[in-house]
């Protein structure tokens, strides 16, 4: 090769990218509005993005998976936590994770109720951007889709003023946050063979989405047990696992559920209703 | 040095050597905040010395691409530079840009977009500052009649630069839309023409070093040009990965971002065979340390670990973890920072009164801490990385939960940090300790302009 077609080759490389370059650059601009879904950028989605812009939170969140690494990402975070919740925490970080534990904190951003209002506009505009399935699993700010991986476990020192994100649940809480705790200590523990991520079918098929399905079964003419809904339908799976079978070879044989009996002896009645309204939860 | 204005290349590297001491300053202020509990939460928090951190990085190596240049143009065009004054108010200009910046970061007065942070008034200062750099350049060429080929990159280079920062001055009500033109400005920078001015300060490099053919080393300057916007401006699709976009970018991204590192792997087989093949050495071994090191540090971090979680099946566990910040850190490091320590390496025996041309014992030691910090940096957050995909990606274990399990490699990241500190703390003592002297050196000899005369 000799030095004119060595610039011939470096022009043509860059030509020719630039070309489908340009050309892929238009037509994702004809497929933008789809899958952004830019008929719903409100007024009030622009304003959160400029307060997501104004108090440079990209710098220690992510979001899409881009910006900086020192806190979670919040892509999907509307839908892992409600309005009320985000606005709490908004207002005041500290009430909900304490620093000595996680040895990080957010600090109070002092935002307007406005601001706040807007920017979960915004983040809830995002975690609805057809962004090709990402994260394929969901990201989660605290706990633990494994079994007692997480920091937060029963037992050990227990402060009664630490903020929820930092202590055990105790007796005083909700009892959907009793019930998963119920979820993880109950003998043998629920998720070491159910995860709650959808499709991480395990030992026992994935509960995410339990509470739908439920519903479905419980109205299906194949539905062999005595439940009238779905929260008895769960409620029945947990002490009486082959009143219904769930098709599956590796689930089930000669009509008996794999799944262990005699959580109607080990848990007690109000467990079992904290269980129950926890896997309620997962639609 | 041979032509009386490249003395303004000596102010230049000294902007960027003291801009880079305090770029670590705020990387070691953050890099303590993975390990917590932060007393300056109220006062420094994490986002204020993180954007600190990056954006003194783009100022330092910028200043330091712009000294360079303008201590390579005068002896490729064998003239002196249209006007030093010029230079100096385009320093004086850009500094103050660069600081004011700095400051209003810390009162968080920023955009707030990330790497892009610089305020409206800020980014039309530095396309001022570009175009009088560019106007300076392209006049002294003009005035010389001298055309290099080296420069003719180096060149195209700087106006893609220019050009691309344009998309960043606008605003975009669409956040995915934003995010897609953010990356014409940052990854056709970093992936695209800086590696073309980086190739540029490479083949001079190692033309002067080496006494390498400068016909031979031009025409591998061409192809590696090719390399790098072949792959470089396709690949720009694996930044266009989950973040709304058409899915036909997964594909692309991967195959073209799998091509990039050939043209690293261009550029270190480049190196490596010019100084095994040329007759010539020069007295300068530090630079050379550098510009090989360069070339070399570059494929590891640009290529390999650019590589290692590129592909979209892989992305997808690894997207927006700290496997981000090891790929971030090599590459930049070793395409950008090492290249620019080359450069100032190479020109500072003849920019100061009374220093070794081989280079000082103090330099060789700032090159090698650099090299055992950074790569120490780079394993640090590759276990770090690593671990976080696993527990968290993967298990599925909350975000702060298992950044409480990775603990024991911030610390290893905040030790080989050190390390890496000291080792920038001697190159910028040893730029500092000889005072400056600019006077004509017409003795000095003329290496490796083996001109090609026609038999």
């Amino acid at each position: 090769m000799n030095n004119r077609q060595a610039r011939l080759f470096a022009i043509a490389a860059t030509g020719v990218a630039t070309l489908v370059f340009i050309g892929l650059t238009v037509d994702s601009h004809r497929q933008f509005p789809k899958l952004t879904n830019a008929d719903s950028i409100t007024a009030e989605v622009k304003h959160g993005m400029d307060v997501w812009h104004k108090y440079n939170c990209i710098n220690c969140h992510t979001l899409f998976g881009e910006g900086a690494y020192y806190a979670p990402d919040l892509t999907k975070i509307t839908q892992h936590r409600g309005e009320p919740y985000l606005k709490a925490y908004m207002r005041d970080p500290s009430k909900f994770y304490d620093e000595k534990i996680h040895r990080r904190l957010m600090p109070k951003q002092d935002l307007a109720e406005d601001e706040i209002s807007d920017l979960i506009a915004f983040l809830d505009w995002v975690s609805k951007v057809d962004n090709q399935g990402w994260p394929p699993r969901p990201i989660l700010v605290t706990g633990s889709f494994v079994p007692g991986a997480d920091t937060l476990k029963t037992g050990g020192e227990q402060r009664s003023d630490l903020p929820p994100g930092a202590r055990p649940v105790d007796a005083g809480d909700d009892e959907r946050a009793l019930g998963e705790q119920v979820f993880r200590g109950a003998v043998p523990a629920c998720n070491a063979c159910h995860s709650t991520a959808p499709g991480a079918d395990m030992a026992g098929p994935t509960l995410a989405g339990i509470a739908t399905r439920a519903a479905a079964i419980v109205a299906s003419p194949e539905y062999q047990g005595q439940a009238q809904d779905a929260r008895g339908y769960i409620r029945e799976s947990i002490v009486s696992p082959s009143a219904h079978i769930v098709p599956g070879a590796m689930y089930s044989a000669d009509g008996t559920s794999f799944m262990p009996t005699g959580y109607d002896g080990s848990l007690t009645d109000e467990q079992i209703d904290q269980l129950t309204a926890y896997l309620e939860t997962l639609k | 040095m041979r032509y009386q204005s490249q003395s303004v290349a000596y102010w230049y590297f000294a902007v960027a050597m003291v801009l880079f001491g305090l770029q670590l300053v705020f990387g070691l202020l953050s890099a303590t905040k993975y390990i917590g509990p932060d007393p300056l939460l109220y006062i420094l928090p994490f986002d204020v010395t993180k954007v600190i951190h990056t954006n003194l990085l783009i100022v330092w190596v910028l200043t330091g691409f712009m000294g360079a240049t303008y201590w390579m143009i005068p002896e490729e065009s064998r003239a002196e530079l249209h006007s030093t004054k010029l230079a100096y108010v385009q320093l004086v200009l850009w500094t103050l840009m660069g600081v004011t910046a700095i400051i209003g970061y810390l009162f968080r007065y920023g955009t707030g977009n990330k790497l892009l942070e610089q305020p409206l008034p800020h980014k039309i200062v530095i396309v001022i500052c570009m175009l009088i750099f560019l106007y300076n350049i392209g006049m002294t060429i003009r005035k010389a009649g001298r055309f290099t080929t080296t420069e003719a990159v180096l060149m195209i280079g700087f106006v893609s630069a220019a050009l691309l920062y344009l998309p960043a001055l606008l605003h975009y009500e669409n956040y995915t839309v934003s995010i897609f033109y953010r990356w014409w400005t940052i990854h056709l920078w970093v992936e695209g023409v800086w590696m073309m001015i980086m190739g540029g300060f490479l083949a001079y490099l190692l033309i002067r070093l080496s006494g390498a053919d400068r016909e031979v080393m031009e025409k591998w300057l061409y192809v590696i040009v090719g390399l790098v916007f072949l792959a470089g401006i396709l690949g720009t699709a694996h930044h266009y990965y989950w973040v709304g976009v058409p899915t036909y970018w997964l594909p692309i991204g991967g195959f073209f971002s799998a091509l990039e590192p050939l043209a690293l792997v261009g550029m270190a087989a480049y190196a490596y065979g010019a100084m095994r093949r040329s007759g010539l050495a020069h007295p300068n071994t530090l630079a050379l340390h550098w510009t090989i090191g360069s070339a070399l540090f570059s494929l590891f971090g640009a290529g390999l670990l650019g590589l290692a979680h590129t592909w979209p099946s892989v992305n997808k566990w690894t997207h927006g973890t700290l496997i981000t910040a090891m790929h971030g850190h090599a590459a930049f490091y070793g395409a950008y920072a090492m290249i620019v320590m080359a450069m100032i390496s190479y020109a500072l025996p003849s920019l100061t009164a009374g220093r070794r041309e081989q280079g000082t014992a103090l330099g060789y030691w700032a090159f090698w801490l650099q090299i055992t910090g950074m790569f120490g940096m780079t394993l640090s957050f590759a276990t770090a990385g690593i671990a976080q995909v696993y527990l968290e990606r993967i298990m599925g274990m909350g975000y702060l939960d298992a950044q409480l399990k990775i603990q024991i490699h911030f610390v290893m990241l905040i030790a080989t940090a050190s390390l890496f500190t000291v080792g920038v703390a001697l190159f910028i003592y040893d730029f500092f300790r000889y005072t400056p002297r600019f006077v004509l050196d017409d003795t000095e000899p003329v290496l490796a302009e083996r001109e090609v005369h026609p038999t």
